[in-house]
């Protein structure tokens, strides 16, 4: 049983860090579209 | 002209579809495990065969992916494909992590050892880090890593036909390749109810992963862009 719950968390561990890491990026992303749309901003007459 | 990327399909009605649908799959996929009949000789350790084997597939199914996205870009100069093949080896390395250590946990209740160099394991873990190879190279290697990491993915391609018929050539321990068509009416549901919600997984974080990337593409041929009007703006 031991080996089952061990196999069935390791599963879910990396699934859920794999999530955190595209969420993490798509900050980064986001955070770089707010930058370039203060900088279309300024350019603006 | 690069339009402003100004929403990914996280968004969209059919993704938040997909998302629930997937949950909801899981759910019932779990409580399928649960009561599914214990195997006679292996006993509870048999249910790790229910995650494993569709985390296999995903294996199988993202180094497809990779590489024929590898392919458009190599020979048909496709940034799409390039980007559809970096989506697709992330996932590779990801769901190859989960049948390198959910193997051998299930090897060690069945054979009694964790690993065997045998056809079936060897071949696995070549994939797994050609994929891995792929991924260190997208990330470290520069613009001009790109190709050679595509090539990386034909060569990882070649190998699944080897990772699924070594069972049938190479003298194996590992479960037959026919072992899914001899499972018990309480099994099989459970495990294809696993396959469907694993699938289902795979395509949500598949098409995050390539609209993350080409919002990315988009948003630097903005910013090229941007830099070349400042320049010229007295």
């Amino acid at each position: 049983m031991t080996m089952v719950a061990f196999a069935y968390g390791f599963i879910w561990l990396a699934v859920f860090s794999y999530i955190f890491m595209v969420s993490r990026r798509l900050g980064r992303l986001t955070s770089e579209m707010d930058e370039l749309r203060r900088r279309i901003d300024r350019l603006k007459p | 002209m690069p339009t402003m990327p100004n929403q990914t399909r996280a968004t969209s009605p059919g993704f938040l579809v997909l998302c629930a649908l997937t949950a909801a799959l899981f759910m019932i996929a779990c409580k399928a495990i649960a009561d599914a009949p214990r195997e006679i000789v292996m006993g509870v350790v048999q249910k790790i065969f229910y995650f494993h084997v569709p985390c296999a597939w995903l294996l199988m199914v993202s180094t497809l992916v990779c590489a024929g996205g590898s392919m458009a870009y190599l020979f048909g100069g496709s940034e799409r494909g390039d980007r559809v093949a970096v989506a697709a080896s992330e996932l590779g390395v990801l769901f190859g992590l989960c049948v390198l250590v959910s193997g051998p946990l299930w090897a060690k209740a069945a054979w009694g050892v964790y690993w065997q160099w045998e056809a079936r394991l060897t071949s696995s873990l070549l994939l797994w880090l050609m994929l891995v190879a792929y991924v260190l190279a997208r990330r470290y290697g520069g613009a001009s890593a790109r190709k050679l990491a595509a090539a990386l993915a034909l060569f990882a391609a070649i190998d699944i036909p080897l990772v699924y018929f070594s069972v049938r050539f190479f003298r194996s321990i590992h479960p037959q390749t026919t072992v899914v068509s001899t499972l018990g009416p309480g099994m099989k549901g459970a495990f294809w109810l696993s396959l469907l919600a694993f699938t289902c997984l795979w395509g949500i974080l598949f098409s995050v992963r390539v609209a993350t990337e080409s919002a990315y593409a988009r948003l630097i041929d903005l910013e090229i862009l941007l830099d070349q009007t400042e320049e010229k703006k007295p």
